[in-house]
């Protein structure tokens, strides 16, 4: 077994986890068979690189094998289709995209979410039958994009933007904390308090998404296939800068 | 030909050719998954994404055309060898056959355009 970086890994990783969702379902090729074949191959095209194997030794190895989702398209996906192409259930999810759009906000809100189920089922049914998408990705991604849209929204506000209405609501922070009663000083820890409540909670996010990196791109499928633990770290990052100004405001508040 | 035309009608091509080139590449000696990409990688056009050999060897394997055994190696993890079975052997002979006739038919019809 060849010893690699975290980062060289999670890139392995990520690949298989591609060619198996590729080669599920495909009467005519043993998925697992394929991947104990192509891991074979990595191990032995690495074999004399000096460890531990970096991101890049790796990915050269990985684009010389190419993207799964080209092995069976190019190939013979001919004989493995085991329907022809039916664009019915992405027509569906297409449909309660619009009607969703139509009867917002409350009826529209419920019928987003059947919306993505619908075109999320429609990207994995293709991905089995080693389909391209082509065109209708047209009619499954809207879904999808705007569920991820509302979903990363949620994630930048989170649970600070409530607490804060609460906060600051009826001045309850006077109670609270010593806040200066001249007014550039309450406006320096007020946006301080901001910034050091929405700042910390980035960073948790960001620990928790990294932990569960493999579901949210599960969920948000394809459009966050490239999405990485380097993001959250970013995330994290910004929330530590945003976080360390806001201290330094209440801090300097007088 | 545009060239996207072009491009399809070489993937048609490769598509029903690499089958018989891989069947061809072990058909003297067992060798391991690597190493048949590898030969077949040398032969120009014939393979874009190495990747696709190894779906390719797994349906030849199911079809009963080729098996498989592994044997320890020195420099590296065990490899899994393939081998053509007797049916792999005699359908190959066929394919080969085929492909000979298919290749004297197209070299007669250029010869005739060129008088």
């Amino acid at each position: 077994m060849i010893e690699m970086t975290p980062a060289a890994r999670e890139r392995l990783d990520d690949y298989l986890q591609r060619m198996r969702s590729e080669l599920r379902g495909t009467r005519s090729v043993v998925a697992d068979e394929v991947e104990q074949s192509v891991r074979e191959h990595i191990e032995i095209a690495l074999a004399e690189a000096p460890g531990p194997i970096g991101a890049t030794e790796v990915i050269s190895v990985l684009d010389r094998l190419g993207p799964p989702e080209r092995w069976l398209a190019d190939e013979f996906m001919d004989r493995i289709r085991t329907a022809p192409d039916d664009w019915r259930l992405a027509y569906l999810a297409f449909g309660m995209f619009l009607l969703s759009m139509l009867l917002l906000p409350a009826v529209g809100a419920m019928l987003i979410i059947p919306a993505m189920i619908a075109s999320r089922a429609y990207v994995e049914l293709a991905r089995d039958r080693g389909e391209p998408l082509g065109a209708r990705r047209w009619l499954v991604y809207p879904s999808i994009a705007v569920v991820l849209a509302i979903a990363t929204g949620l994630l930048i506000i989170g649970p600070p933007l409530p607490f804060m209405a609460w906060v600051f609501d009826h001045r309850r922070y006077d109670q609270i904390f010593d806040v200066p009663h001249s007014e550039p000083g309450r406006m320096r820890f007020i946006a301080g308090f901001g910034a050091v409540v929405f700042g910390s909670w980035w960073i948790l996010a960001a620990a928790f998404c990294a932990a569960f990196l493999r579901s949210i791109r599960f969920v948000f499928a394809p459009l966050l296939d490239g999405l990485r633990r380097q993001h959250f770290a970013v995330l994290a990052a910004i929330g530590a800068v945003v976080a360390a100004v806001g201290a330094t405001l209440i801090y300097y508040r007088y | 030909m545009n060239d996207l035309s072009f491009d399809n009608w070489t993937t048609q091509l490769r598509k029903g050719l690499l089958e018989l080139a891989v069947l061809n590449t072990i058909a003297d000696a067992p060798l391991y998954g690597y190493e048949i990409v590898r030969r077949l990688s040398d032969v120009d056009h014939l393979v874009i994404t190495e990747g696709t050999v190894y779906p390719i060897l797994s349906r030849l394997k199911n079809s009963g055309l080729v098996d498989t055994y592994l044997e320890e190696s020195q420099e590296g993890p065990p490899r899994k060898y393939y081998r053509l079975t007797a049916r792999g052997r005699d359908d190959l002979h066929r394919m080969n056959q085929h492909w000979q006739s298919l290749h004297h038919a197209i070299g007669s019809l250029r010869k005739e355009r060129k008088r």
